[in-house]
């Protein structure tokens, strides 16, 4: 009797600690897991490299001008007329166009005052469109 | 009885190996080592970030992204240092030489700066040698694109 007495209190007098650093490794690794980091993300462009110079002849140029208050006007190659369309508006026209030209090279060309949002709204729509040949100017004059 | 109480007392001291700082250990040293770790990490400025719906993640290494700011003002910060404008390509230049030509650009513009400021570090970039740029931007929803 006495000696039963004995082996219980001996069983629950302390806290079970052997597990606790399972336990903490289990959160820690949990969370390592889950972390990720925010990763740099936008648009990405290749310049051209340093006197590089290449003639294209107008036909393949589409020209996007952007206006300083984010008008933006469309005009095809040598063609004088200009066609005012909306940034998501762009994808459509582009998909259209390279269809039939293969060559096309967009030219977006900014007012030196509009702010940045609406050349990357423009950027944006030719992304999407897949475009690859993109030219990026400032607008003269 | 009570001797054989007191043996076996002394049998249960010896029996198992402590093991309860075991914990204290390991963190010891997870502190440590996240103490002495550093991120290569400038500080972000304060922009407003421009939103493209075709924001893409950057398919390059972290160490070989380098961040250009350019506050609304129109000042331009690189590793927490403000920079002139004319300064850029002197600086670009031979960071992307000792990078083997792998640099990233990272241009996290303020999206109202005026479209002449970028232009003009991509000049400059253009002058540095620099091949790869990225415009940094936050992923836009079709939602609130639609909207618009």
């Amino acid at each position: 009797m006495a000696v039963l007495n004995n082996k219980k209190s001996k069983v629950s007098d302390k806290v079970p600690s052997s597990s606790m650093a399972d336990i903490a490794f289990l959160l820690l690794i949990f969370f390592l897991v889950t972390t990720t980091f925010p990763k740099d993300k936008g648009l990405a462009i290749v310049l051209p490299e340093q006197a590089e110079e290449v003639q294209v002849s107008q036909k393949n140029i589409i020209h996007i001008i952007i206006q300083a208050n984010g008008i933006v006007d469309l005009k095809r190659g040598e063609s004088p007329q200009v066609q005012q369309v909306r940034p998501n508006d762009i994808e459509g026209i582009w998909r259209q166009e390279v269809a039939e030209n293969d060559n096309l090279i967009a030219a977006v060309k900014t007012h030196p005052d509009a702010p940045y949002k609406f050349m990357l709204d423009v950027l944006d729509a030719l992304h999407i469109a897949g475009a690859e040949r993109i030219s990026l100017q400032v607008l003269e004059g | 009885m009570a001797i054989k109480g007191g043996l076996t007392r002394k049998n249960k001291a010896s029996s198992d190996v402590p093991d309860s700082s075991m914990a204290d250990i390991a963190f010891l040293l997870l502190i440590f080592f996240m103490v002495t770790t550093v991120f290569q990490r400038d500080r972000d400025r304060p922009i407003v970030w421009p939103v493209a719906e075709a924001t893409e993640k950057i398919d390059e290494k972290l160490k070989n992204i380098l961040n250009i700011w350019v506050e609304r003002d129109g000042s331009l910060f690189i590793n927490d240092r403000p920079y002139e404008m004319a300064d850029i390509a002197g600086t670009i230049g031979p960071l992307y030489a000792a990078s083997d030509r792998a640099l990233v650009i990272s241009i996290r513009g303020d999206r109202e700066v005026t479209y002449n400021t970028i232009d003009q570090l991509q000049k400059q970039l253009v002058a540095a040698g620099v091949v790869r740029v990225v415009f940094a931007t936050a992923l836009e929803q079709r939602m609130t694109r639609e909207r618009r």
